[in-house]
């Protein structure tokens, strides 16, 4: 039982961990663009970031049910033992944080939250073999999700952002107003940040609530996750957010693509609105994917506006290579569990310092580079080429040929004139 | 081992969505529309920020100012015409807001 109770407390800590690099990765998602278009200043949009990602934690805690009693079959886990299997959320836990540092050094999109689910279930079908997973429950509320949600954050935001700009499209010249989209990005970048909060903290929470249910802390009757649970991943993922904000800050605007004010309110409203409906049914997203998807989106719904495939197709590849990837390294680390029990948690955990030490150390040594410290998010805005002047809209054109035409009319009209003045004079003459 | 998926969940979600931004979309824009036509229109100079992309220079916003209150001035509509523009754009900046505000309840309350 002491060993339950050291692992328990190591999960913790660790899946904490995880949540406070969760939380320093994703706060460009929510506040780039409107530091970029000049709607915040960087301090106060970093400050409001982290404060509504702590609110949101505490609004909804679907995708926490999803994770602790949705995922793994809880009969499994009475046949496999507690203590087997809270070394294999750790080796879950390790999967996830491992994929996560290799993505972010080779600088490949990647989710955390798929990382986090892959690691999970990879340990998990090594540990307890293929009968602990609740496939159709991971297939429902996790991989089909992950596969819909960008494409429907998309074609949200390219409906949203045809909306806008055709409501505030004037032909006569006069000021279109649509300067004023950048108050509204004060409020549509805080929703996403609100519902980063929803989605994101719960994922922590969902892991930590199932490591105390394993260990017979909390009642699974229960389906709640403890208060001091919720405020710790909140309290974790806010002061990642403030922390990882500075870092984004001071290289902004370089290499972020052309993202007009209507266009960047209508994507994080579709971001926002659909990370929001999603918690609220437990479903657990990748809020960098469905922000990706919305920007994507809203570039395709200007004018003019081609897909750059090649782009496009190497974000895709990143987004399904994810739960694959970190589930096989979290299988790896559940076989060391597997095969030498409480010492292959002992080497699981030594690799997990070494990897944050390693993290720690890289942060310190690299300078902050366009390369890394602009999310996925802002470079999935270049999988769209938008044309320096977007061609005229059919109303436009009707406008242009009709003002033609009359020109036309008056030219001939006017020569017309001329010449009768001409046969005039030279019949008096 | 059945494999159940409920994919009125996903419709759900899409619906809710859709509605959501396309709500908070459109009360917003028809309200920046409405305050143009009051003789209002916004104009957003940027923050201390000055290498960032697509934002205007002082001089620029100076410009749009002033283009803005040329054409209120141009404006040919009555005050009864503009103060009607204006309660009307504020309404939808309240309408925006109400969408936002009933959405997070609707998440709170069904939990």
């Amino acid at each position: 039982m002491e060993t339950a109770a050291l692992i328990v407390v190591l999960v913790i800590v660790l899946a904490l961990f995880f949540d406070f690099t969760n939380g320093f990765h994703d706060t460009a998602n929510a506040m780039a663009t409107p530091i970029a278009t000049g709607a915040l200043k960087p301090k106060t949009a970093v400050l409001l970031a982290a404060g509504l990602n702590l609110v949101g934690a505490f609004l909804s805690t679907e995708v926490s049910k999803t994770e602790s009693h949705g995922i793994i079959n809880e009969d499994a886990i009475r046949d496999a033992g507690a203590e087997l299997f809270l070394s294999v959320i750790f080796a879950g836990l390790i999967g996830a944080i491992t994929w996560n540092m290799l993505t972010w050094l080779l600088g490949l999109p990647s989710s955390s939250s798929h990382a986090l689910f892959g690691g999970l279930i990879g340990a998990t079908i090594v540990g307890v073999g293929l009968g602990g997973i609740d496939f159709g429950m991971v297939l429902s509320k996790i991989v089909l999700p992950a596969l819909i949600a960008p494409i429907t954050a998309g074609l949200i935001a390219f409906a949203a952002t045809k909306i806008a700009y055709s409501i505030t499209r004037r032909y006569d010249g006069k000021p279109d107003g649509r300067d004023g989209f950048r108050w509204g990005q004060i409020f549509t970048s805080s929703l996403v940040a609100l519902a980063h909060g929803t989605n994101d903290a719960q994922k922590t929470m969902g892991v930590i609530t199932l490591a105390l249910i394993t260990v017979g802390w909390q009642n699974s009757e229960q389906s709640d996750p403890y208060f001091w649970v919720i405020f710790a991943c909140a309290f974790t993922i806010a002061l990642g957010t403030y922390l990882g904000g500075w870092r984004i800050i001071r290289t902004l605007g370089k290499g972020l693509t052309d993202v007009k004010p209507a266009q960047g309110f209508a994507a994080e409203s579709s971001t926002a609105a659909t990370i929001l409906a999603s918690s609220a049914l437990g479903f657990a997203l990748s809020t960098t994917q469905v922000a990706s998807g919305s920007v994507i989106g809203s570039g395709l719904g200007r004018r003019g506006s081609t897909v750059r495939w090649r782009t496009a197709g190497r974000i895709g590849i990143g987004w399904l290579l994810t739960l694959p990837a970190a589930a096989a390294v979290g299988a790896l680390a559940a076989l060391l569990v597997v095969w030498w029990g409480n010492w292959g948690v002992a080497i699981d955990a030594i690799l997990a310092l070494v990897i944050i030490v390693g993290l720690f150390l890289r942060s310190r040594r690299n300078a902050v580079t366009a390369e890394n410290a602009m999310s996925d998010v802002a470079e999935s805005g270049l999988a769209v080429e938008l044309p320096d002047m977007p061609p005229p809209t059919r109303r436009r054109l009707r406008i242009e040929q009709a003002r033609a035409k009359a020109k036309a009319e008056h030219k001939a009209k006017v020569e017309h004139k001329a010449q009768a003045k001409a046969a005039k004079k030279g019949s008096e003459q | 081992m059945s494999v159940v998926i409920d994919w009125l969940a996903f419709v759900q979600v899409f619906a809710a969505a859709l509605i959501g931004a396309a709500a908070i979309v459109t009360f917003y824009a028809l309200g920046l529309r409405l305050l143009v036509r009051s003789g209002r229109a916004p104009v957003v100079s940027p923050a201390e920020f000055t290498d960032a992309i697509t934002v205007i220079t002082e001089k620029e916003a100076r410009r749009a100012a002033k283009q803005a209150a040329k054409a209120a001035r141009k404006s040919p509509l009555t005050d009864v015409q503009k103060r009607i523009a204006l309660i009307g754009a504020y309404g939808c900046f309240a309408l925006c807001a109400l969408a936002v505000a009933s959405g997070i309840l609707l998440i709170v309350v069904g939990r």
